[in-house]
């Protein structure tokens, strides 16, 4: 498979040669199609690899390292190529990053704001997102100039492409039809956070082509949480003989759209997108849908467990856990919890839990 | 509803609870406590705000089955559910009121013992360690038929909510309010209208009743009025030397958080109000000799109430406003009974939480200058994210815009484990010695 260059040399090609705009967002849930459409490429912002010096001036030491980093990238000046930013409203702790980067940094480039909606359940909601979308466009056109229909309606289709070919990895993946690590698989599928549709599709199928075959035969589980780092867990269960066989991670299969309906209008089919997404703590999915989920993946997958990897700090993921864990342990299956700061390092402790988990599950 | 549990209902609120009060008034009058030289006279109305909110707990304890029984976060437009008579207790309430006692940390220690993580919202750890275990201060929590939750204050309450409808597997109706990062639109309130429309089949299964409209315009009014009256009580810290402390008003909060909407909480402000005034025009003072100031920002810390208020006025500062009481005056005002669910939309989709940082930059340069404030104490408070997620740039630019000084107290609104005694009191001496004294 083609080795896939630094972060960094990418943006620079494809501001300077493609003349796209970059957007830095922060996690989780927006229209990137909208962006796509606008000849923005988003970058999105989870865990920079950056030590915290200056963003402790403005935050807390109780918020997550996520929020953290983000703001750290800010303030050190590594966005200065970016173009704007994407603030969707995930959680208390970024709702008032957005506002500290829009309102008290002096931040000149423009920032946006996306609230999707908190009571998914309800036929307001359904409306109220589909208005979130053209409310953004709107506000996008004030600094892009116009958005061509039809090119929404092209980059709506890729993200079904795209969409489609995740959900064929993710099924050969829960099969151990995938001959892929964990730290490959996640590295792959995570490329997806910065590279443009024309770039990722084409990856993801050769991926899919490359390491479709016969997989690691290792104990399947199942990973929730909202990101997969550090890097060193995929590689110590990697070690360990442990296939992640489906996840339940904010960044990654939370993102996993169902197949396309039937909608033709681009706006409906964004909006179908979303509410077909599977449940999350962030858009308050109630605590039997996440259950029911994990379950699902369970059956897919044949996992024998759940390892719950958190954020330090993260409210949304912290409130679910017991519950969560709780019922899938009633139910007999093994679950593992633990919070981590984005970047750190493993420690023994942790490491030590999770070879005793891997040893459980055989 | 069970007519034996109303009857008894009605009984306890007739008989019992009066019956209640009237006891534990001469039990009271026998343990005064030795006036403080440091503070004026306390205020009558007090001993009545104890009386309200025990009278509102004891017969919580007889609501279930004799009413529907809902728990509502603070910042909930409970001007809806009024109109189909639920019995509301409010968690965030009951949570200061352990954290006041001191009984914080053995109630969260109980939720973290279920799997609930320390670095969570005390508040919510509180009533979850009193779910699990039934233990409260105030005898017994009545369990509720439904969970009414809006994220206008945090997405906390939203989780904490959906814990507790999992756990008693009972219906959760969240109020979701666009957050305003720029300005609040038509289309934000239209969202919120709707949400209001559908919610009222689900309150009339729940309830029982039909919705009364006229009912619901009776309340709002009620609720309008409290909120303008509750907004003159504190106006009357204005006043040289301020009549009440904040840390008085902290108490006196709430019949406008728990009551609000009921005209129990009206008529106590009336009073309170009355009260206040007469002690400006005779000059009488909350504390002794008011020589500075103060502003707080964000909730209080519930444990440390008494030693922070006896602190500060030993040093002669007195706090005269807060971020926090303001909350509930700020915009319940804007409730018209000509557009009541527009209003009601926007009247709790622009509190302070939901607000952009430059909008509480802008109320707190406000807060400023109307009390002639001197100097600011910011409470990081470890349980409330939208709160305190700012404060340090904000610390920063009332500074340079206002040259106001200000110390920012690292602690917690309920779980005492986290507040340093020694950090406070090397960081308050610095305060201290800032405002010249």
């Amino acid at each position: 498979m083609k080795e896939l260059g630094t972060r960094k040399d990418y943006l620079i090609e494809q501001k300077e040669k493609k003349g796209r705009k970059l957007f830095g967002v922060f996690p989780a849930q927006y229209p990137k199609e909208i962006l796509w459409a606008m000849n923005v490429l988003p970058v999105e912002i989870w865990d920079p690899p950056l030590t915290i010096t200056h963003a402790n001036e403005h935050l807390q030491p109780y918020i997550c390292s996520v929020v953290s980093l983000g703001l750290e990238l800010i303030v050190q000046g590594k966005c200065d190529a970016l173009d704007g930013f994407l603030f969707p409203h995930t959680c208390d702790s970024i709702q008032n990053l957005a506002s500290i980067v829009y309102n008290y940094l002096g931040m000149e480039k423009p920032c946006y704001f996306f609230y999707h909606p908190k009571a998914s359940s309800r036929d307001s909601s359904r409306a109220f997102y589909r208005e979130q979308l053209t409310g953004l466009i709107s506000r996008l056109e004030e600094q892009l100039g116009p958005l061509d229909k039809s090119e929404l309606e092209k980059r709506v289709h890729q993200g079904q492409q795209i969409a489609r070919v995740l959900r064929e990895l993710y099924d050969l993946r829960a099969r151990g039809e995938l001959d892929a690590s964990n730290a490959e698989f996640y590295k792959v599928i995570r490329s997806g956070e910065y590279l443009h549709p024309d770039d990722f599709l084409p990856l993801l199928e050769e991926f899919l082509s490359s390491a479709k075959g016969s997989g690691s035969s290792g104990k399947a589980v199942v990973l929730s949480g909202i990101l997969p780092n550090p890097l060193e867990i995929l590689a110590l269960l990697d070690e360990l003989g442990v296939r992640i066989a489906h996840d339940d991670l904010l960044c990654c299969g939370r993102r996993l759209p169902a197949p396309a309906g039937s909608a033709h209008d681009p706006l409906e089919a964004l909006t179908d997108s979303y509410f077909a997404m599977p449940p999350c703590t962030t858009k308050n999915s109630p605590v039997n849908a996440r259950i029911n989920e994990l379950l699902s993946k369970i059956e897919q997958t044949n996992a024998r467990g759940v390892i719950f990897y958190i954020v330090k700090f993260c409210e949304p993921e912290l409130f679910d856990v017991p519950q969560v864990s709780g019922e899938l342990k009633r139910r007999g299956l093994a679950t593992l919890v633990i919070d981590c700061e984005v970047n750190q390092i493993l420690t023994g402790q942790v490491v030590t839990r999770v070879e005793a988990f891997a040893e459980m599950i055989s | 509803m069970s007519l034996i549990r109303r009857l008894r209902y009605r009984f306890m609120k007739d008989v019992g609870a009066p019956l209640l009060m009237g006891l534990s008034q001469k039990t009271r009058k026998r343990g005064a406590r030795k006036p403080n030289p440091h503070f004026g006279p306390n205020l009558k109305n007090s001993r009545r705000l104890k009386e309200i909110m025990a009278r509102h707990y004891f017969l919580s304890r007889y609501a279930q089955g004799a009413k529907p029984v809902a728990w509502v976060t603070s910042g909930a437009p409970v001007e809806l559910l009024r109109a189909f008579d639920f019995y509301t207790f409010y968690p965030e309430n009951h949570g200061a009121l352990c954290g006041a006692q001191k009984v914080g940390p053995e109630l969260c220690s109980i939720a973290e013992e279920h799997g609930y993580h320390r670095d969570l919202c005390s508040y919510a750890r509180i009533d979850l360690g009193a779910c699990f275990s039934g233990m409260t201060p105030v005898g017994k929590l009545p369990k509720p038929d439904l969970l009414f939750a809006s994220n206008n204050i945090c997405q906390t309450v939203v989780y904490w909510y959906k814990v507790l409808a999992y756990h008693w597997n009972i219906p959760l109706i969240i109020f979701d309010t666009p957050y305003n990062f720029e300005e609040i639109t038509e289309k934000d309130t239209s969202y919120m209208v709707s949400q209001f429309k559908e919610m009222i089949p689900t309150l009339e299964e729940i309830s029982g009743e039909e919705f009364n409209y006229e009912r619901f315009l009776r309340i709002i009014r009620i609720a309008r009025e409290a909120s303008i009256t509750w907004g003159k009580v504190l106006g009357t810290m204005k006043a040289r030397p301020a009549p009440m402390t904040i840390f008085d008003a902290f108490g006196h909060l709430a019949p406008i958080v728990s009551l609000r909407g009921l005209p129990v909480a009206l008529n106590y402000y009336r009073s309170l109000l009355g009260e206040l005034e007469d002690r400006v025009e005779k000059g009488v003072g909350a504390i002794a000799n008011e020589r500075k100031r103060l502003m707080w920002d964000n909730i209080a810390i519930w444990y440390k109430v008494r030693d922070l208020s006896d602190t500060f006025a030993k040093h002669g500062m007195n706090f005269v406003t807060a971020t926090y009481t303001n909350a509930w005056a700020e915009t319940v005002p804007q409730l018209d009974t000509n557009y009541p669910f527009e209003s009601m939309a926007k009247a709790y989709s622009l509190v302070i939480l939901n607000n952009n940082l430059n909008h509480r930059l802008e109320l707190m340069q406000r807060l400023i200058k109307e009390y002639q404030v001197d100097g600011l104490v910011i409470h990081s408070a470890r349980s409330c994210k939208p709160y305190s997620v700012g404060q340090y740039d904000l610390k920063r630019l009332l500074m340079k815009r206002l040259g106001v000084p200000s110390v920012i107290i690292e602690a917690d609104i309920t779980d005492s484990r986290v507040y340093s005694e020694e950090q406070t009191r090397t960081r308050l001496e610095a305060f201290f010695e800032a405002m010249g004294h």
